[in-house]
């Protein structure tokens, strides 16, 4: 069953969906193994963010329901978890079209934020 | 390309462009890969000192380049779970250049936050940043068999 909405970059959501159940283990698991999560590279280098910045903090605090400090991490977090749980839930969708502007608009938006979030902007 | 290995050309299989590895089997290989790189490397730390870590890089390149450059196209990590790493534009072996620079494309794929990991969820060949700047494309082997390993 294919979702289409007007589209035109068809996404594999078996996938994703793999992603999605490995990411929300490891959210899960985080707080409880003391790991800090992986440092971002761009930013250990360079001091600016990238889009993703925030997003390991912001996976964590939407699993255990802290969700003002997740969005003050990054907004898509809270997205990325809600997909997740949606997609384990509902298996029968296989595959979902959307178009091809969503990645990179919301890559920017997501990289606006945080460059106002670490005061680059 | 080398008789011995099967390795149709990327549009062979059963969908419009080909069978590609999934991610689930990707990240197990990876770890898989990780695991052996950083224990070698610890190792090396841990007998020759300041110079062992040095040789971290080292091990790291040679390691990628070696495996996924030999005919097979497969670290330890892919070899367990069947699957390879071929050129996009052949659907043969990569070669040690190209490999290598698999390898530094990992760097670009890594800078920010993974983000060029994660592409291949995106992607309609299931390509990294690191396969596209390769051109190479990451199989399963019951679509493109490999008869010898690393070969």
């Amino acid at each position: 069953m294919a979702v289409t909405l007007r589209a035109s970059h068809v996404v594999e959501l078996a996938d994703v969906r793999i992603a999605g159940g490995v990411m929300l283990a490891a959210a899960a698991a985080r707080p409880l193994v003391g790991s800090p999560g992986l440092p971002c590279p761009l930013r250990t280098l360079t001091g600016i963010p990238c889009p993703l910045c925030g997003m390991t903090t912001s996976v964590t605090d939407t699993v255990y329901l802290h969700l003002g400090h997740a969005l003050a991490a990054n907004p898509v977090g809270i997205l990325a978890v809600v997909v997740a749980i949606v997609l384990l839930v509902n298996r029968r969708v296989q595959r979902v079209a959307l178009p091809a502007w969503v990645l990179p608009v919301g890559l920017a938006a997501m990289w606006v934020f945080e460059l106002f979030r670490f005061r680059v902007l | 390309m080398s008789s011995e290995y099967s390795s149709p050309a990327p549009g062979a299989g059963t969908g419009p462009s080909g069978p590609r590895a999934d991610f689930g089997t990707r990240l197990g290989a990876w770890l898989i890969d990780v695991v052996i790189v950083i224990v070698v490397e610890f190792v090396l730390a841990a007998v020759l000192g300041t110079v062992g870590r040095g040789l971290g890089i080292i091990i790291s390149l040679g390691y990628y380049t070696y495996f996924e450059g030999s005919p097979s196209g497969q670290t330890v990590g892919k070899h367990l779970l069947n699957i390879r790493v071929i050129d996009f534009q052949t659907g043969g072996p990569l070669g040690y250049g190209k490999a290598a620079l698999r390898w530094v494309g990992r760097i670009v794929s890594s800078i920010p936050c993974f983000l060029g990991y994660f592409w291949m969820l995106w992607d309609k060949e299931k390509q990294t940043w690191h396969d596209k700047i390769a051109t190479t494309v990451v199989v399963p082997t019951s679509a493109y068999p490999v008869t010898a390993w690393p070969g």
